[in-house]
């Protein structure tokens, strides 16, 4: 049976912005449609709407020509939408299996066997018995999305999916996708990735500043001409010129770096070895889990490894602390920006503050130094070009990007000679992404160095000199970035080997 | 139709606020007890909250029990600022108490200057030792503090019974489970002659002073405050993030431990078996509704010492029990909950609506 989803007029405003104004869409079965937009273009505010998390102002939403009254989560899986959000709705203590288990009506054994049908039928390697905070970002999504399977869902909104998986993951939830769409489930798909679109999606709804601008076909579009509507003005690409005249000088030395974690969930890195010459961008690709976050977190000193590992220049730092670290003018920015880099509910200021080593006399013998932390932070926001100017402001109001924007200044004010950063794009808008690359390859050209470890390939390839692979733990031949394609790294992030 | 929505914004004048509203709401709530109770609610509001202070032997009193009460949640706010919930200073305070009491009856027929420093050490030692359990524990085995901390409260009481009855008794004191009278020098000073006010009131205003300093001045502060809103951000940053929560223990443990060798060398002036009317759970109402700030807790620790005082006048007065003092501190706590809420969300009217079909 055919499903229609009709947006009718809705419109939803918080204080100060407008998140949805007079929307309407219609959706049928069969195809796939994507709802595009920057960030705080409204996207979410209106999947939110059509999951019932939040309420209209005004306007209706039909299913099949029946009025929907979503006052709750609930309304919206009894009329069979199913719903994967952007941030993972998951508790994090709990196993695979038991978060699975809590709003399903099926007994255990039924579910086990229903879950494994459905992880097999996809290939999602997903182990049911380990707890949520144990899995990497991209396999919490996965989970998201069995249970949303587990419904037999007739439409399934698939928030910005693929923020956080790699290109072959993607590539396979595109089929996966497909496959649901030829099964009858009406699909929406709502991101900010031009290409996605295109690959995946047959009609594109572009929404900008909580209007819908344009729908059409994606046959009748191309990536300038989506690019255009979606941020209403033409951007250039950056690429970097790979340098040729690298001094040589080393900066970081890695060498037969192992770490064994006690938790049996995370990975362990085996035998890691490479050297960072100063100016240089080493990028470390990877599928989401496998080792990406202990690598960060060995580099940057939130957890240790074996002595004699890690030299920075010529001393030895593997069994310092990041703050101790941050002395040698080494800097850090992670993969998780909202709950690690900074404290949302914190001042701006009071966020700059934890960037704190000895020459920057934040606290001098121990007493907190307001003026001058402020000083410093007004310096970032006017460099980084921050969207305020208020240094009381609490980080929770910046947008994804600004807040990335901060970070990135945060750490790089202090003109550190080595960048540490991890994922410093994702779910980033073109705008801030184009930003934040510029920003990189600035900082190489200044002759410092940078670690950059994504999972995001185009980036990789854009920014870095050099090219590795993480997988299961272990570090591939460095490579020349010019000798690689996306096809090379699919290759090795897969596991299989190049010569 | 009634909607409830998070606020995103909250202003500090409200933030300090709503503990004002928490204590006019339980006055209101008060008055309507006690008139269903059959008295007249002003008088009766009258005997409880002015009354007990219309003199100088009340204000006095008022101080005495004041003192504890913001030593104590000086201590918890450190805990509670960083997320680590220390719900046990009442044991704190027992065996800051027992060790410090300890000390005093070393010293029994013993006079000097230094008798009384070597006593409050000892107490604040104690408590700071009985703290850092839930917090090691914490720190290497994942327990819950908050359940570990509770139950060594009764631990500690059961232990102060021990003592009392068995080998600490008063040898001299016809099997009443209590120990000898501590010496002269092993009293606090009072500060007024006929009045119980004593020293003890100065450990406490300094204390605020330092927590003050320390919580909004200081790099330690800061590492606090980063460490109770995002360990993985303090962690990053390089803070010690074990150390952190040994820490704060330690300080709520000692601030405990002080508020119990306070009462024993000061009102008391020996050891028996109800050294603190529940001063340490008392506390933790007493630093949530000063807010986890130090000069909010002066203000707060006064108001809920006058719960104990007007329940021991009206009970005098109006024949009530004395737990009605319990009922109030119950209420503010309920009431102050309820308007942070409000503080957080905010509920719309938005008046009935009719969908067109």
């Amino acid at each position: 049976m055919n499903t229609k989803l009709k947006v009718s007029k809705v419109s939803k405003i918080y204080p100060g912005c407008i998140a949805n104004d007079n929307v309407s869409l219609d959706f049928e079965s069969g195809k796939i449609y994507a709802l595009l937009g920057e960030n705080g273009a409204g996207k979410s505010t209106l999947v939110k709407i059509l999951s019932g998390v939040i309420n209209p102002d005004e306007g209706q939403i039909f299913l099949n020509n029946k009025l929907l009254k979503l006052t709750s989560p609930k309304d919206a899986k009894n009329n069979n939408i199913g719903m994967v959000f952007q941030h993972f709705n998951l508790f994090e203590t709990l196993s695979v299996f038991e978060n699975l288990s809590i709003d399903s009506e099926k007994n255990n054994d039924q579910l086990r066997i229903l879950v494994n049908n459905i992880l097999k039928k996809y290939n999602f390697e997903i182990d049911l018995d380990v707890p949520i905070l144990n899995l990497s970002a991209g396999q919490k999504q996965k989970v998201e999305i069995v249970r949303c399977l587990l419904r037999n869902p007739k439409v399934l909104i698939m928030d910005e999916p693929t923020s956080v998986l790699t290109e072959q993951e993607t590539e396979d939830l595109f089929l996966s996708l497909k496959k649901f769409s030829n099964e009858g489930i009406l699909i929406i798909y709502i991101t900010h990735k031009l290409k996605e679109v295109l690959s995946l999606c047959d009609e594109v709804a572009v929404m900008r500043k909580g209007k819908v601008v344009s729908i059409s076909r994606t046959v009748d579009e191309e990536l300038s001409s989506l690019a255009n509507k979606m941020i209403g003005e033409s951007l250039n690409k950056i690429k970097k010129i790979t340098s040729n005249n690298l001094s040589g000088e080393k900066i970081l030395t890695v060498s037969r770096l192992n770490f064994n974690s006690e938790d049996p969930y995370e990975v362990n890195l085996v035998d890691i070895n490479f050297t960072l010459n100063k100016g240089e961008c080493l990028g470390i690709a990877g599928i989401s889990g496998n080792g990406q976050n202990e690598l960060f977190q060995v580099l940057s000193g939130e957890t240790l490894s074996n002595s004699g590992s890690i030299k920075f220049r010529s001393k030895e730092i593997s069994k310092l602390n990041p703050k101790e670290r941050r002395e040698y003018l080494m800097a850090f920015s992670p993969e998780d920006r909202i709950s690690q880099a900074a404290v949302p509910s914190l001042k701006i200021y009071e966020n700059v503050a934890l960037n704190n080593f000895k020459t920057s006399n934040f606290f001098e013998k121990g007493l907190f130094n307001e003026r001058k932390i402020k000083d410093h932070s007004k310096k970032i926001l006017s460099n980084f070009s921050v969207n305020t100017d208020n240094v009381n402001l609490k980080s929770q109001f910046l947008s994804g990007g600004n807040l990335q924007k901060l970070i990135l200044g945060r750490e790089l004010i202090t003109s550190p000679e080595l960048l540490i950063c991890f994922n410093p794009t994702w779910g980033l808008d073109v705008g801030a992404i184009n930003y934040i690359h510029e920003t990189l390859v600035k900082i190489n050209e200044q002759g410092k160095s940078i670690i950059l470890i994504s999972t995001d390939n185009d980036e990789l390839l854009q920014l870095s000199d050099r090219i590795s692979v993480i997988n299961k733990g272990k570090l591939s031949k460095i490579m020349s970035a010019d000798e690689v394609n996306t096809e090379k790294l699919g290759l090795l992030m897969g596991g299989g080997l190049v010569d | 139709m009634i909607k409830i929505e998070r606020h995103d914004e909250t202003s500090n004048l409200i933030y300090f606020l709503t503990p004002v509203i928490a204590i006019f709401l339980t006055l209101v709530t008060g008055a309507i007890i006690f008139y269903l109770l059959g008295f007249h609610p002003l008088q009766a509001l009258k005997f409880f909250f002015i009354t007990p202070i219309s003199d100088l032997y009340g204000l006095s009193e008022l101080l005495v029990k004041a003192t504890p009460l913001c030593l104590i949640a000086i201590g918890l706010s450190f805990c509670f600022k960083s997320n680590n919930w220390n719900i046990g200073a009442e044991g704190q305070l027992t065996f800051g108490g027992i060790v410090g009491g300890g000390v005093a009856l070393l010293f029994y027929n013993h006079e000097g200057f230094y008798v009384l420093p070597l006593i409050i050490l000892a107490g604040a030692i104690g408590g700071m030792i009985f703290a850092m359990i839930p917090a090691i524990l914490k720190i290497y085995f994942n327990t819950n503090e908050i359940l570990v901390s509770l139950m060594l409260v009764y631990v500690s009481k059961l232990l102060l019974d021990y003592l009392v009855v068995g080998p600490w008794s008063n040898p001299e004191g016809f099997n009443f489970p209590e120990t000898r009278q501590f010496s002269d020098s092993a009293r606090l000073p009072v500060l007024f002659e006929g009045l119980r006010i004593h020293a003890g009131i100065f450990i406490a205003l300094f204390s605020v002073f330092l927590a003050w300093v320390v919580l909004f001045k200081t790099y330690l502060g800061f590492q606090i405050k980063v460490s109770g809103l995002s360990l993985k951000t303090a962690k990053y940053a390089g803070f010690k993030g074990k150390t952190m929560i040994l820490l704060v223990f330690m300080v709520s443990g000692a601030c405990a431990g002080l508020a119990g060798v306070g009462e024993i060398t000061g009102p008391i002036g020996q050891l028996h078996r109800m050294i603190s009317p529940e001063y340490g759970f008392t506390a933790i109402i007493v630093a949530f509704l000063g807010r986890l700030n130090p000069i909010g807790i002066v203000f707060a620790s006064l108001i809920v010492a006058l719960t104990y005082l007007g329940a021991e006048t009206a009970q005098i007065f109006l024949q009530v029990p004395k737990y009605t003092g319990q009922v109030f501190q119950g209420m503010i706590l309920f009431f102050l909950l309820a308007s942070d809420f409000l503080l957080f969300f905010r509920i719309k009217f938005l008046g009935f609506k009719k969908y067109e079909y």
